[in-house]
C-alpha cells in the first residue's frame, strides 16, 4: 500500500468533465466524488484497528462503491485496451479488495460483519471477471485489436504479442493468483495456448495420422509425411517450444512455479500429440535398406525432443518416458533394418549367374555405398546399437574378439563398429562363393581383385569406415589383393612365359626350328587366346588396371623381347618369320593395353 | 451350469481331433488351452463386481478401468505364451492356414485398438478439464456461509463444465471451446482451414465405426476350423474388442453415435463367453440410460459428477444470500464435499488409468512385432518389404 501512505498523487491532477467520469477511469481517481487516496488511507487504518470492538464499515462500503464504479467503468469499455495508464490503480484496488475479505472473514460471525463482507465478495467476484475476461481476450490472438482506443500492436512472430500486452496479462496473472483465483487463471492460459499451438501446427500443415491409415499408406507417401514431420520437429525443438517456456516465464514471472507447472503440461500436450506419428511408424512392417536414412532422422529429431529441458514437474516424467519410449523404438526399427542388409548379403545367390568379366559386383557397390552413407550418421548408430544391445543384454564378447587392431594399438569395438565388421565378413564369405562360380581361375582372381579393390577404394574415402574396421583389417586385405594378383599371374601367363622360354628350344646344342615354330605358334595361340577372352573382362579401377598391366608387361615384354632377339635369326627369310612371328615386342605392348577393357569384339591387329 | 462342465464339453471336442495328432504333444497344448479359457473366465467374472473401494452405481469408475486393462494384460500375456508354446510343440503352426489368417486378423484389430487407446488418452484430457472446474465450484461452495460472490463464481465453474461436457458428448464437434484440448483426427479442425491444406490420407475417424471394424470377421471357430489354437485367438479378439468398447464408452472420445448398439458375437457356450457377455449387457444398459439424458462418457466418476452439478446450479440459481445457513445451504455445501471427494478420486486415479493405457498399447505394439517376427519364421513372411 505505499503508494498512498506516501500521498503519492497518481491520477491526473485536472478536474475531469463530470459527464465523462463513468467512460474514463482513469481520471477517475481525480473525480470529487472518491477521494481516492483518502479512501486507500481510511481503507489501511480500518484495517490495521480491525480487532477492536465496535467496527464501522463505512469507509469499506465506500471504497466497495469505488471499485464498483471503476468495475462499471472499464466493462463499458470496448475490448482489449482495457487497462490503461492507471491501470496499476486498479490492480492495487483489487489486491486491496482481497486482503479486506481475507481480514473479515478472520471475524467472528456475530461481529456484524456479514453483510459488509457479501458485498465485497461480491465486488470481488466482478473484478475478478473483468480480469479473467480481459486475460482471455488478450491471450486469444484472434481477437480483432482494433477496438479500443489504445492499439496494441501485435508482433510478427510466435507468440505474436507484443510486450505491452505480455506486460499487461503478467499484472493480471499476479492479480488473479493473489486474489484466489488462480485455478480460473490457469484454466484460461492453458486452454487459449493449447489454441495456439494447435493453429500453430496447423499453419505448418501438422496433421494427425491415425495408426491405422498410417499401416496403409505407400512408402511413397509415407516419406512425404516423414519429411513433413522432420521440419515439424525442428521447428517445435528450435522455436516452439523455448518460445512459450520465455511467454510462460513472462505471463507468470511472480510464480516461477505455476509458470514450470503450466510449461510443463503444455509441452507434454504438443509432445504426445507429435508423437503420435512415429509411434505409428514403429509398427513392424518390412522395411527394406535404404529405409534407414528416414528413421535416422527421426531418431535424431527425437534426440532433439528428449534433450530439451522440460522441468521437473509431474508430467514431465510422463514427457520424458513417451519420447525415450518411442526413440528406442525407432531405434530399433533402425537396428533391423540394417541387419536386413546382412539377409540381403546372405541370400543374394544372383540365380547362381557369374557377372560378366568378373566385374565389380552390384552387390558389392551396394554394400559399400550404403555403408558409406550410412556412416555419415555414425555417432546416431553408434547410439542406437550401443541401446539396442543394452536391452537385449548381449553381454560382450571375448576379449579378442571385441578389440579392434589401430595404429598396432588395441582399442575396443562399439557394438556399431563390430556390425560393420559381421557386414564385410559377410559380404567377404558372398564375393568369395560367387568367386567360384568362374570356371576360369584366372576369371576368379579377377573378380576377386576387382572387388576387393572397390572394397578398399570405398574404406578409403570414409575414414569412419577406415577407422571403425582398423588397420589390420586393411592391411590384410591389401595383401590379400597382393595375393589374388601373383595368382593370376600364374594362372594366365605362366603357360605363355613357358612357350618364349629359352630352355628347350636347342637340341643337342643346335636349335631346331621345328621347336622354334612350335614355340611360336604356341605363343601366338595362347596368346591370341588369353587376348580374345580377356580383353572382355573388365577391370575398372583405373589403378588396378593399370598395375595389372604393368606387371604383365613387365615380365612378357622383356621376355619376348629376348626370345624374338634370340631367336628370330633362325628363320630362312623374312618371309618366313613373318609367318610365324606374327608379333613384334612392341605389338605385345600395345595388346597388352586392350586387356581388361571389357570389348565385346576383340581388336587384335595383325601385322 | 458350472464352468467345468463346458469345459468338459469343449475338451471333449478338441479331444477328438487330437487324437490324429501326436497324443503326446496334444495333451500339452490341450491343458494350456484349458487354463487359458479358464483364467479368461475367472479374471472377467471378477470384473462383474465393483472393486472394493468404489461407492458407485456404475460400473465403469476408474478403478474398474483400471482393473480392466490390468485384466487386458494378463490374458495378453497368457495368450501369446499359449500360442508362442503350441507353435514349439508344433513349429511353424501359426504360419499354415487357417491360423495365418486369424492371427493377420487379430493384427489388424490391434492396430485399430491402438487408434482406440490414443482416441482415449485423449479423451481423458476432457475428464481432467471437468476435474478442474469442478474443484473451482466444489471450493467455493464449501465456504461457509455461501457469499453472492462464491455463489457466483461456482455458477460460472459448473455453467462452463455442463458445456463442455455437452460439447464432448455432441458428434464430431468442429466448434470447440477455448478451454478445449487437442482435436484427435484431422478432421475436428478450423473450419477456417482451406482444403488444399488438407492432405489425403482417410475418411473420418470415428471410434464407433473402428469398434465396428473390429469386430468384422469376428467369428468363434467352427468344428472344421477349430484346430486348437483358432480359439484363444477368438477369445482374445474377444476381449480386446470389449476393452476397447468399453473404454470408449466410459471416455468422452469421438464420434461414438451408436457404439453402444455393438454386437458382439458370442455363442454362450464357454464360460468366459458369459462373464464378458454379461458385462457387456450391464455397460448397454447402463448406456441406454444415461443416452437418453445425453452424457459424456458413462465414467462413473463423470456421470455422478454431473448429477451433483446439476444440483448445484440449481442451487446457485436459486441463491439468495442472507446471512445464515439453511438447509438447501446444507444440502449444497454436502454435494460440494461430494463432488470434491469425485475430484480427489480423479485427481488421484487419471493418471495412473492414463499410463496404464499407455501401457496397454505399448504391449500391443510390442506383441505384434512378435507375432509377425513369428509368422514370418514360418516361412511365409507377412509382406514383401516395402
Amino acid at each position: 500500500m505505499g503508494k498512498s501512505q506516501n500521498g503519492e498523487n497518481l491520477g491526473t491532477e485536472t478536474v475531469s468533465d463530470g459527464g465523462d467520469e463513468q467512460n474514463n477511469p482513469d481520471e477517475l481517481s481525480s473525480e470529487p466524488g472518491f477521494k481516492f487516496d483518502q479512501i486507500l488511507k481510511d481503507v489501511d487504518q480500518f484495517i490495521e484497528t480491525l480487532d477492536s470492538g465496535e467496527n464501522n464499515f463505512t469507509c469499506i462500503d465506500q471504497f466497495l462503491e469505488m471499485v464498483d464504479s471503476e468495475i462499471a467503468a472499464y466493462e463499458l469499455r470496448k475490448a482489449s485496451a482495457k487497462f490503461g495508464l492507471n491501470m496499476e490503480e486498479f490492480f492495487e484496488a483489487v489486491k486491496l479488495l482481497w486482503t479486506i475479505i481475507r481480514r473479515l472473514e478472520e471475524l467472528p460471525s456475530d461481529s456484524g460483519a456479514t453483510s459488509c463482507l457479501n458485498r465485497a465478495g461480491s465486488e470481488h467476484h466482478r473484478a475478478m471477471l473483468l480480469l479473467e475476461n480481459e486475460f482471455r481476450t488478450l491471450l486469444d490472438i484472434n481477437t480483432d485489436r482494433n477496438e479500443g482506443e489504445t492499439k496494441l500492436k501485435t508482433v510478427e512472430e510466435f507468440p505474436y504479442f507484443s510486450p505491452e500486452s505480455v506486460s499487461i496479462m503478467n499484472r493480471i496473472g499476479s492479480t488473479m493468483i493473489f486474489a484466489g483465483y488462480e485455478a480460473e487463471c490457469c484454466i484460461a492460459y492453458s486452454g487459449l495456448r493449447l489454441k495456439a499451438l494447435d493453429a500453430e501446427l496447423s499453419k505448418l500443415s501438422f496433421e494427425n495420422i491415425n495408426v491405422d491409415d498410417a499401416e496403409r499408406m505407400s512408402w511413397e507417401s509415407l516419406e512425404v509425411e516423414i519429411g513433413n514431420w522432420l521440419h515439424i520437429m525442428k521447428h517445435c525443438t528450435n522455436n516452439l517450444f523455448s518460445e512459450e517456456r520465455t511467454l510462460c516465464n513472462s505471463v507468470f514471472s511472480e510464480h516461477p512455479s505455476i509458470a514450470q507447472r503450466l510449461f510443463c503440461e503444455l509441452s507434454t500436450s504438443l509432445t504426445m500429440r507429435l508423437l503420435n506419428f512415429p509411434n505409428a511408424l514403429v509398427l513392424p512392417r518390412q522395411y527394406s535398406t535404404e529405409k534407414l536414412f528416414k528413421f535416422l532422422d527421426i531418431y535424431e529429431a527425437l534426440r532433439d525432443l528428449n534433450n530439451m529441458e522440460i522441468g521437473n514437474y509431474l508430467s514431465a516424467k510422463e514427457f520424458m518416458s513417451d519420447t525415450f519410449t518411442v526413440q528406442c523404438r525407432i531405434g530399433e526399427t533402425a537396428v533391423s533394418i540394417f541387419s536386413q542388409l546382412e539377409n540381403s548379403i546372405e541370400s543374394d545367390n544372383a540365380g547362381r549367374i557369374p557377372v560378366a568379366g568378373g566385374a565389380v559386383h552390384p552387390l558389392t557397390r551396394y554394400t559399400m555405398n550404403y555403408l558409406k552413407y550410412a556412416c555419415e550418421y555414425k555417432d546416431t548408430l553408434e547410439q542406437v546399437f550401443q541401446k539396442h544391445n543394452e536391452m537385449e543384454g548381449l553381454t560382450v564378447q571375448k576379449v579378442q574378439e571385441n578389440y579392434i587392431e589401430k595404429d598396432d594399438r588395441f582399442l575396443p569395438a562399439s557394438p556399431f563398429a563390430l556390425k560393420l565388421v559381421e557386414v564385410m565378413d559377410l559380404l567377404d564369405a558372398n564375393i568369395e562363393m560367387k568367386s567360384k562360380l568362374y570356371r576360369s581361375p584366372s576369371l576368379r582372381y579377377i573378380f576377386l581383385m576387382n572387388n576387393g579393390r572397390y572394397i578398399l577404394q570405398k574404406l578409403k574415402e570414409s575414414t569412419d569406415i577406415y577407422d571403425m574396421l582398423g588397420h589390420s583389417w586393411s592391411r590384410k586385405r591389401t595383401s590379400e589383393l597382393r595375393q589374388y594378383h601373383k595368382l593370376y599371374q600364374r594362372d594366365t601367363w605362366s603357360n605363355v612365359l613357358q612357350t618364349i622360354s629359352h630352355e628347350g628350344v636347342q637340341v643337342n646344342g643346335k636349335v631346331s626350328k621345328p621347336i622354334l615354330k612350335e614355340r611360336f605358334k604356341n605363343f601366338n595361340a595362347l596368346f591370341e587366346e588369353i587376348l580374345k577372352t580377356q580383353s572382355t573382362w573388365v577391370v575398372s579401377d583405373g589403378q588396378l588396371k593399370s598395375e595389372l598391366r604393368v606387371s604383365i608387361s613387365s615380365v612378357m615384354i622383356p621376355a619376348y623381347r629376348s626370345f624374338v632377339g634370340r631367336f628370330q635369326s633362325y628363320f630362312d627369310n623374312s618371309k618366313q618369320a613373318g609367318k610365324y612371328i606374327k608379333y613384334q615386342p612392341e605389338d605385345i605392348e600395345e595388346l597388352i593395353e586392350q586387356l581388361f577393357e571389357g570389348n565385346t569384339t576383340s581388336m587384335i591387329r595383325r601385322s | 451350469m458350472p464352468a467345468t462342465d463346458y469345459q468338459a464339453s469343449f475338451l471333449g471336442r478338441i479331444s477328438l481331433r487330437r487324437n490324429q495328432v501326436i497324443a503326446m504333444d496334444g495333451n500339452h497344448e490341450q491343458e494350456d488351452l484349458e487354463l487359458f479359457s479358464k483364467h479368461v473366465s475367472e479374471r472377467f467374472t471378477e470384473l462383474l463386481s465393483p472393486p472394493d473401494d468404489v461407492v458407485f452405481d456404475t460400473l465403469l469408475s476408474i478403478s474398474w478401468l483400471r482393473k480392466l486393462l490390468d485384466v487386458f494384460l494378463c490374458c495378453e500375456a497368457e495368450f501369446k505364451a499359449v500360442l508362442m508354446m503350441g507353435d514349439d510343440d508344433h513349429p511353424f503352426q501359426i504360419s499354415k492356414p487357417p491360423l495365418d489368417r486369424l492371427i493377420h486378423e487379430f493384427l489388424d484389430r490391434s492396430i485399430k485398438a491402438l487408434d482406440l487407446c490414443n482416441a482415449v488418452t485423449n479423451g481423458l484430457d476432457s475428464v481432467r478439464h471437468y476435474q478442474k472446474l469442478a474443484e473451482i465450484a466444489a471450493s467455493a461452495l464449501g465456504q461457509k456461509p455461501i457469499g453472492d460472490g462464491q455463489a457466483r463464481r461456482s455458477r460460472k465453474a459448473l455453467n462452463s463444465l455442463l458445456m463442455a461436457m455437452s460439447v464432448d458428448d455432441k458428434e464430431c464437434s468442429a466448434v470447440k471451446t477455448t478451454e478445449r484440448s487437442w482435436s484427435f483426427s484431422r478432421l475436428a479442425v478450423n473450419k477456417d482451414r482451406s482444403p488444399g491444406h488438407l492432405r489425403q490420407v482417410a475418411k473420418k475417424w470415428s471410434a464407433a465405426k473402428q469398434i465396428q471394424a473390429m469386430t468384422w470377421n469376428l467369428v468363434p471357430p467352427r468344428g472344421a476350423e477349430g484346430s486348437g489354437l483358432a480359439s484363444p485367438v477368438y477369445t482374445m479378439s474377444v476381449i480386446m474388442v470389449f476393452v476397447m468398447w468399453a473404454l470408449a464408452a466410459a471416455i468422452p472420445c469421438q464420434e461414438r453415435n451408436g457404439l453402444s448398439a455393438t454386437y458382439f458375437p458370442v455363442r454362450k457356450q464357454w464360460s468366459w463367453d458369459q462373464s464378458i457377455t454379461g458385462l457387456h449387457e450391464k455397460i448397454a444398459e447402463e448406456w441406454k440410460e444415461k443416452e437418453k439424458k445425453g452424457a459424456a462418457g458413462l465414467l462413473s466418476e463423470v456421470q455422478k459428477m454431473e448429477k451433483l452439478v446439476r444440483n448445484l446450479m440449481e442451487f446457485t440459481d436459486s441463491f439468495q444470500f442472507h446471512g445464515g445457513t439453511d438447509e438447501k445451504a446444507e444440502e449444497a455445501a454436502d454435494h460440494a464435499a461430494e463432488l470434491a471427494e469425485i475430484c480427489k478420486r480423479m485427481e488421484e486415479g487419471l493418471l495412473p488409468l492414463q499410463m496404464k493405457i499407455k501401457e496397454v498399447f505399448h504391449r500391443i505394439v510390442r506383441s505384434r512385432a512378435e507375432f509377425l517376427q513369428a509368422l514370418k519364421q514360418g516361412g511365409k513372411s507377412s509382406a514383401p518389404p516395402v
